[in-house]
């Protein structure tokens, strides 16, 4: 059995010179960079005339674990009726430390909110978009509480779509419900509870 | 369960023809089987010769042979085939069952221009098989490798989007079958359902599918069954070829060029090259109502081997390289289920950006290297020792639809390298025993290139796998009785970041598989063959550790380390009729799948800033696979022939009672082909119109985002057409495919949840041999 040897030998001596084995990389961290962990709704009253009055508040919706798995917490929005207010949306990565809402305004073509849910179907609320660079982004909108609103606790849900056809015939109304039609897909979907004092 | 009972009335059929004949005094006969001792392949044409009386025979396709009208007594049998040595054997002949096999041994002769080599590595197995060449495989150029194989019955594909198709052979795909590209087993990142198999179809000279569990001669995962792509045998002397394809087609303006050359050398007898390379080209593809945004494709590929063969000596080298950058339907990215919902109730996307050849992001970027050295080294005339070695390198990038610079930011960047080694001992005794013995190591390191912005899908990874395999065949005259054991033993070492925590896993699976398998000629026009083999395949990283959100489903899915291997028992039947005028094949099998990994929606949903997300995760449950394929032909008249195909396939969850999600529905295909011109000449020039009907997929799983889509018909038009220009020859094509235009989509397409398939696509196809 000279061959059968042979054989062996020979397999052993080409598996030991051939195969050479290349290993994995050792993990690294990766800082999500494209999640949004706090999107904050910015209120400064309005008078009349449209001048701010009195100091500024914010309410936040957070998920500091990032968008995918977290469970998010939603605060309370409370407003009083009758009254106007600049709304300004803020958005952060608290993950990777970065000012989200710089990145929309600079793609203010390709980015634009929508605000739905029963605060606008119930006309408690009104909105339209203010935004500083004429186009409707929604980073910056006026916000009218009626003066008699039928109920005091209402919902207003906030919605980011991204890579939309902003000319697509609708979308200049802030409250667009069939956004969709517009192609593109939501970056953000939060509904706030709104409490009407 | 009407096609189980089918193989055993063959069988019984089988035993009838084995013994029904036992003669009387002088019509006895003698049977056998001619093979290249070299490689087990059957010899056709080889010349028997009985000295005593004076007659012979001679060996038909499958290397078989009779003499009959023989009376008792001995004989001197002389068995002959050009450039063979000549067989001389005395026999006696006693009864009417006599049956033997003669190898014969290859003479190195130059006989003027006419030389033999045999260097052939072609698979040997009884398991049901079918190959596309010559001129099916002409008529598939320019298509991807998926694509190409819908032309096999029982073959369909599994695919997102028209670029995107991974081949499925009975109900299976992805890491449940194995590709091999010239030898070596493809190893990609497989396990992506819109992940295509990385590999230019125009490597291919013949394309092989081995319908039956085959994880004993190729290793884990071959459960479903193995596709062999394989170039052209390489030249041994002088003997230029050029062969040049175009292929054009209107829907999605696709141009694909490719062009191969062959030589050998005139000075060291044995030596040859081949090169290849092919590039493609498409923009948007066009439903009948809207085209398809970002649906372009770009490909650059390249191969190359050489090689040297001698008497007791071969060596081959080959590299291949494959590119793509594919684009991604924009509307199937969705940011959450609501946007999913919105578009599937659509039935169609939002958007139609007309044509363009521009690919934006969502698209991938992949990229394949595959490097190998093959050798064989005749020990005697007897033993043949072979050696093969692989090195692949491969890169998957994904990029999304992100925010400004992230754009240029791959949100997916894996790079996988794998080693595979091969050694094996091939054996072909007197006279009835060939096999092999043999050793396989698969090595493997997958790595997240960091930079991507995105926590990674799946770990690091390092893989090892060792298998231990024999093989044993007996051929005697008309029957072939194979079987083989195999032991594999794998370890996976994986690694990474979880919440800025370093998670490490460490597990093993081992595993023995084993297959017997029979291949029975009943008469020169009917062979029967039955296979039964295990298989197993390890769970893969994905299903183990998967933890995030896949996009186009706007699912969660959530993987489970502490899956099992999956374990198979396949059982695969063909019967084979080849008659004059009448060709048919008919496959049954029954897959019993054991631990079978799927994707089970778990009813609840994660609710975060972005919106709602389904949640999937890993289970394991009993599985039964079974069905059955058909294919055949008729020619009615020397000029009208037809053509039928088709495929049935039942797949249940036997735990749960319940069925599996994208199992191809119940289709055929059927057509009639015209021959113009003169019936003399061989050259072809036909026409061929043909009706591919695809029923609805009315077994459905319990959850779907979208129900099945409703059957639909196609018609499809061919004209085939071979012209001679001096010594050279050129294939013309003419294809329309969906020559109606009909609006349908596919259950195995995942973009039918967005869009329709392709609209009707003229082509046009060339090929110049030089």
């Amino acid at each position: 059995m000279k061959l059968v040897k042979n054989s062996i030998l020979f397999a052993a001596l080409l598996f030991s010179s051939v195969l050479f084995s290349c290993e994995s990389e050792d993990p690294v961290i990766e800082n999500d960079e494209e999640v949004i962990t706090d999107v904050t709704l910015k209120f400064t009253e309005l008078d009349g005339s449209g001048t701010p009055v009195g100091d500024s508040f914010e309410f936040l919706a957070s998920d500091p674990q990032g968008v995918e798995l977290g469970n998010p917490t939603i605060e309370t929005v409370n407003l009083l009726k009758g009254k106007t207010y600049r709304m300004e949306v803020l958005l952060y990565n608290s993950i990777a430390n970065e000012d989200i809402t710089e990145e929309v305004e600079e793609e203010s073509d390709e980015h634009q909110f929508f605000f739905l849910g029963s605060g606008f179907t119930s006309s408690i609320l009104t909105i339209a978009y203010d935004d500083p660079s004429g186009e409707n982004i929604g980073l910056q909108n006026i916000l009218s509480v009626s003066a008699s609103p039928g109920a005091n606790a209402t919902e207003l849900r906030v919605v980011l779509r991204h890579d939309l056809n902003k000319g697509y015939p609708g979308t200049e109304n802030p409250n667009f419900t069939n956004f969709a039609q517009a192609g593109g897909e939501s970056d953000l979907d939060i509904t706030f509870p709104v409490q009407i004092n | 369960m009407k096609n189980i009972k089918l193989p055993t009335f063959f069988l019984l059929l089988f035993f009838f023809g084995a013994f029904s004949a036992y003669g009387q005094k002088c019509d006895l006969a003698i049977r056998g089987k001619i093979l290249h001792q070299e490689n087990n392949d059957p010899i056709e044409g080889a010349y028997i010769w009985v000295v005593e009386s004076a007659t012979g025979a001679v060996s038909d396709a499958n290397g078989n042979f009779i003499v009959k009208e023989l009376c008792q007594g001995t004989y001197t049998l002389t068995i002959q085939y050009l450039g063979h040595k000549e067989i001389k054997d005395s026999i006696s002949l006693t009864s009417n069952n006599f049956t033997k096999t003669y190898r014969l041994e290859e003479e190195s002769l130059d006989l003027g221009g006419v030389e033999i080599h045999g260097h052939k590595l072609a698979v040997q197995t009884t398991t049901a098989v079918t190959a596309l060449y010559g001129e099916a495989l002409l008529e598939a150029r320019g298509e991807s490798l998926g694509e190409s194989l819908k032309r096999i019955s029982g073959v369909t594909t599994f695919s997102t989007g028209n670029s995107i198709a991974k081949p499925v052979i009975h109900g299976m795909h992805s890491n449940r079958i194995m590709i091999l590209n010239n030898g070596i087993r493809l190893e990609g990142q497989q396990w992506g359902a819109e992940h295509a198999p990385e590999i230019d179809p125009f490597v291919a000279d013949e394309i092989t599918v081995i319908k039956g569990a085959e994880t004993v001669r190729f290793g884990p995962e071959a459960m479903g069954g193995v596709i062999l792509v394989n170039p052209a045998p390489l030249p041994t002397k002088k003997d230029p070829k050029t062969n040049f394809y175009f292929t054009g087609a209107s829907n999605g303006r696709m141009g694909n060029v490719s062009i191969s050359h062959a030589n050998g050398s005139d000075k060291i007898k044995g030596l040859g090259y081949q090169v290849q390379a092919s590039a493609k080209r498409a923009g948007n593809i066009q439903s009948p109502d809207y085209y398809q945004g970002n649906t372009g494709l770009s490909e650059l590929n390249f191969s190359g081997s050489f090689g040297y063969s001698s008497q007791k000596l071969g060596i081959e080298g080959y590299y291949s390289y494959f590119n793509t950058t594919l684009g991604i339907l924009r509307d199937s990215h969705t940011g959450n289920l609501d946007d999913l919902i919105n578009i599937i109730e659509n039935g169609r996307p939002f958007s139609d950006p007309g044509f363009t050849y521009d690919i934006i992001n969502p698209k991938q970027v992949v990229s394949h290297h595959l490097a190998k050295v093959k050798s064989h080294y005749h020990l005697t005339d007897k033993w043949k020792l072979n050696f093969q070695y692989g090195f692949q390198a491969n890169n998957r990038q994904e990029f999304d639809k992100r925010r400004g610079d992230l754009n240029a930011k791959p949100s997916l960047d894996l790079e996988l390298f794998t080693n595979t080694l091969d050694l094996f001992l091939d054996h072909s005794l007197k006279n009835e025993w060939s096999g092999s013995f043999g050793i396989n190591a698969i090595q493997q390191a997958n790595s997240n290139i960091p930079g991507t912005g995105v926590t990674p899908l799946i770990p690091n990874y390092d893989m090892w796998n060792l298998g231990f395999y024999i093989i044993e065949k007996y051929s005697k005259g008309p029957l072939e009785i194979e079987g083989g054991l195999r032991f594999d033993t794998r370890s996976v070492q994986t690694a990474r970041y979880v919440d800025s925590e370093l998670q490490e896993a460490d597990l093993s699976y081992t595993n023995f598989s084993a297959f017997i398998g029979g291949f029975y000629q009943i008469s020169p026009k009917v062979t029967f063959n039955s296979n039964l083999g295990t298989a197993w395949r390890p769970p893969n990283v994905n299903e183990l550790f998967s933890e995030g959100l896949h996009h186009g489903a706007a699912a969660v899915e959530i993987g489970d380390a502490d899956l099992n291997s999956e374990k198979s028992l396949k059982w695969v039947n063909e019967l084979e009729y080849d008659g004059g005028r009448t060709h048919l094949q008919v496959t049954a099998y029954a897959n019993q799948i054991s631990d079978y990994i799927y994707l089970n929606p778990t009813g609840d949903t994660y609710v975060s800033l972005r919106g709602t997300f389904n949640v999937y995760e890993y289970l394991q449950a009993n599985a039964f696979f079974y069905g059955f394929d058909f294919s055949g032909s008729y020619v009615f008249t020397e000029r009208l022939s037809a053509y039928a195909k088709g495929s049935i396939i039942r797949a249940k969850n036997t735990d749960a009672d319940n069925y599996f999600p994208f199992i191809p529905s119940d289709r055929m295909d059927w057509g009639l082909s015209y021959q113009f011109g003169s019936l003399s000449n061989s050259k072809t020039n036909k026409v061929t119109l043909s009706n591919m009907l695809v029923a609805r997929q009315k077994r459905e799983p319990d959850f779907d985002l979208a129900p099945a889509p409703d059957g639909y018909a196609l018609f499809n038009l061919a004209y085939q057409r071979q012209f001679e220009i001096g010594k050279n020859k050129l294939n013309l094509g003419l294809q329309v495919q969906n020559l109606l235009n009909t609006s349908y989509k596919e259950y195995m397409n995942r973009f039918r949840y967005f869009t329709d398939d392709m609209g009707r696509n003229f082509l046009l196809k060339l090929n110049y041999q030089l």
